[in-house]
């Protein structure tokens, strides 16, 4: 094994792609527009949230003014009620607003308990308790907004509260799915980072390597002291590097400039980015020997990177596919990725958190390089 | 490795390969003295470029083998020792003249020498073009990158497969007077050559013609035994008697 001969092919894969300036634009800003399209979809505010007010409340006497009673579950239900047209109000009891919840005719339900005006009054402020269908994000937030603004309302309509501090409002939310402070931005990011460098190395690869072979470099390259190890080494090193830069710019504009959450460690991120490069590569070099031309490599995209988006578990859960699918959905590089970079973003998880989920695709790397330096040696001459 | 193993520098024995129904090369042996150049003749599809291959060890043999500087091929060690002109361009294109005949350089060990690069590039009469990008040469002028890739790293054994197709006479003419001298310094040639008025710069001759050597010598020889005034006569003579026994 000659450092010397991998650093030289790596340079010459780098020199290539810095001589190819479209090529190396494409690279760096099509995952921008895609991430800022997908951005901006993923976020869009409901047309109409659907919600269902189960009014139990029976009223309370007034403390002061003797004598009075006040409703406030009812004046709660009439303020959101004026509040917007993208409001879809139902007064409903327990048992309907259950069912329709169920049946995902409704996004949200909130119970107001027949002693809610007297514990109102009595603890000084409102609390609220809510029940979100929650497989759409953005619906909690439209409402949160909606019903802090109603209440405030109520209360001050009853001249409880000065109007200088903080309303004194609790929402107490509960999800049927999915979480309060994370939209379904943050729960594709991960996938989508993955995605990307994954699907920019195969591309440049398989192309790269398809060219060299028709071209007749290959032959060439094979008459000369370096072995197909090394190839595939060299091959490796000059892409990883683009690979990591891609990675960085998708990474710094999904953080700061889509805001989505993310608590984990940069290194582990990039750790498993630099996997997913290494394995782009040797599927690259494997797939680009099924192929006579740039044509007939482009048809392995679908095959390659398509099938496995959808089996990586980012828009479809694992545990939902039928039984027979499960081990090929695990057998995918892109579905450890999806779960170690999303246990990294969302939760934080640590590199030995996300062992396992690496090892795999360690794993994975090392079983596909041996299979590509092999289809290099058997397909040289075009 | 010793370079300086074994009194030839190229032996074919008895080498067949097919390519499915294609029997490119039926039994061809020939051995190449080191210090000489040997012309490969013969019609396109006689399974000149097969037999280079062979002989640098790029595809195995169905059967018999070969030696290169003494040693069986393949052997990635030979390599750093020998150069290899394919018949196509067989380039970077994106890259420049430079970084092309770099590349290659230092894939055969040297480690990074302009001098040896400048020289190559010289060699072939492009310096003025060393900053050009492949891509933006004429045929010819891509051809002479391509024959300085082969030649930079100084090889002991050279193959040059169809070497001066596209290339203007004149140029030929240097080209020749260049593999003159590196015989001189005992680097042994193989070209393959489909066009016979190059053959009679060769020290020795090999006719072939689907995958059989018809007839070997020199230009002379060969011309005396056949008893023809052109070389093409010859092979047209040598091919009628079939292969040589
Ligand atoms: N890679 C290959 N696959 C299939 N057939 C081949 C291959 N290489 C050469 N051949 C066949 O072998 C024969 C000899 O080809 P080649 O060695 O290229 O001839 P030449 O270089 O003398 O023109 C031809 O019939 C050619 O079609
Ligand atoms: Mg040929």
């Amino acid at each position: 094994m000659s450092t010397q001969r991998i650093l030289n092919l790596a340079r010459r894969v780098i020199q290539q792609l810095l001589a190819d300036r479209r090529t190396l634009a494409l690279i760096l800003l099509v995952p921008l527009v895609v991430l800022s399209v997908a951005g901006v979809l993923v976020r869009m505010e409901p047309t109409a949230v659907q919600l269902a007010v189960v009014l139990e409340d029976t009223g309370a006497a007034l403390p002061i003014g003797g004598g009075g009673t006040v409703n406030l579950g009812q004046r709660l239900t009439d303020s959101l009620s004026g509040l917007g047209e993208n409001l879809q109000l139902d007064v409903l009891d327990a048992a309907a607003a259950e069912a329709r919840l169920e049946d995902g005719d409704l996004d949200a339900i909130i119970t107001l308990p027949g002693d809610f005006s007297a514990r109102a009054l009595q603890q000084r402020e409102l609390n609220i308790s809510i029940t979100y269908e929650g497989s759409n994000p953005a619906i909690a937030r439209v409402l949160d907004t909606l019903l802090t603004r109603a209440a405030v309302q109520t209360l001050a309509s009853l001249s409880l509260v000065s109007s200088e501090s903080a309303p004194p409002v609790h929402i107490d939310a509960t999800y049927r799915y999915g979480g309060a402070e994370f939209d379904q931005l943050d729960h594709l990011a991960p996938a989508f980072i993955g995605l990307f460098v994954f699907m920019f190395v195969f591309i440049l690869t398989s192309v790269a390597f398809l060219r060299e072979r028709v071209a007749g470099t290959l032959e060439r390259l094979q008459a000369t002291p370096i072995r197909q190890i090394e190839i595939i080494i060299g091959y490796m090193l000059g892409f990883a590097l683009f690979a990591l830069a891609q990675a960085l710019i998708i990474l710094t504009f999904t953080i700061f400039g889509l805001q989505v959450h993310y608590v984990g460690s940069l290194a582990v991120v990039f750790v498993v980015e630099l996997l997913l490069a290494l394995m782009a590569v040797n599927l690259g070099v494997f797939f680009s020997t099924f192929a006579r031309n740039e044509f007939q490599v482009v048809q392995f995209i679908p095959l390659v990177v398509v099938t496995q988006v959808f089996l990586s578990g980012a828009l479809w859960a694992i545990e939902d596919m039928p039984g027979w699918l499960q081990p090929v959905a695990w057998l995918m590089p892109l579905t450890h990725a999806n779960y170690a970079l999303r246990d990294v973003m969302i939760k934080g998880s640590d590199l030995i958190a996300v062992g396992p989920y690496v090892l795999v695709l360690i794993g994975i790397t090392v079983g596909l390089v041996l299979i590509a330096a092999q289809t290099i040696k058997r397909q040289t001459l075009a | 490795m010793n370079p300086m193993n074994g009194r030839c520098a190229v032996e074919v024995q008895a080498v067949h390969k097919h390519f499915g129904r294609v029997h490119a090369l039926r039994g061809l042996s020939l051995q190449i003295e080191r210090g000489t150049t040997y012309g490969l003749l013969g019609p396109n599809g006689a399974g000149k470029t097969t037999l280079i291959r062979v002989i640098m060890g790029l595809i195995a043999p169905d059967s018999g083998e070969t030696h290169v500087l003494g040693h069986r091929m393949p052997d990635k060690d030979v390599m750093a020792h020998t150069g290899y002109m394919t018949q196509r361009v067989a380039l970077y294109e994106d890259l420049t003249v430079y970084q092309n005949v770099q590349f290659f350089a230092v894939m055969a060990g040297l480690a990074h020498d302009r001098r040896a690069i400048e020289e190559a590039v010289a060699l072939v009469d492009l310096s003025a073009r060393m900053d050009s990008r492949v891509r933006e040469l004429s045929g010819g002028m891509q051809r002479r990158v391509s024959l300085a890739c082969a030649l930079v790293h100084r090889p002991q054994v050279v193959m040059l497969d169809e070497p001066t197709v596209g290339v203007d006479p004149q140029l030929r003419v240097q080209f020749w007077d260049h593999f003159r001298r590196l015989n001189q310094e005992g680097v042994t040639l193989i070209v393959s050559s489909h066009v016979m008025d190059e053959a009679e710069r060769c020290d020795r001759l090999g006719f072939i013609r689907h995958g059989v050597l018809l007839a070997e010598g020199s230009a002379a020889e060969l011309l005396q035994r056949a008893g023809t005034e052109t070389l093409e006569q010859a092979f047209l003579h040598y091919a009628e008697q079939g292969p040589a026994a």
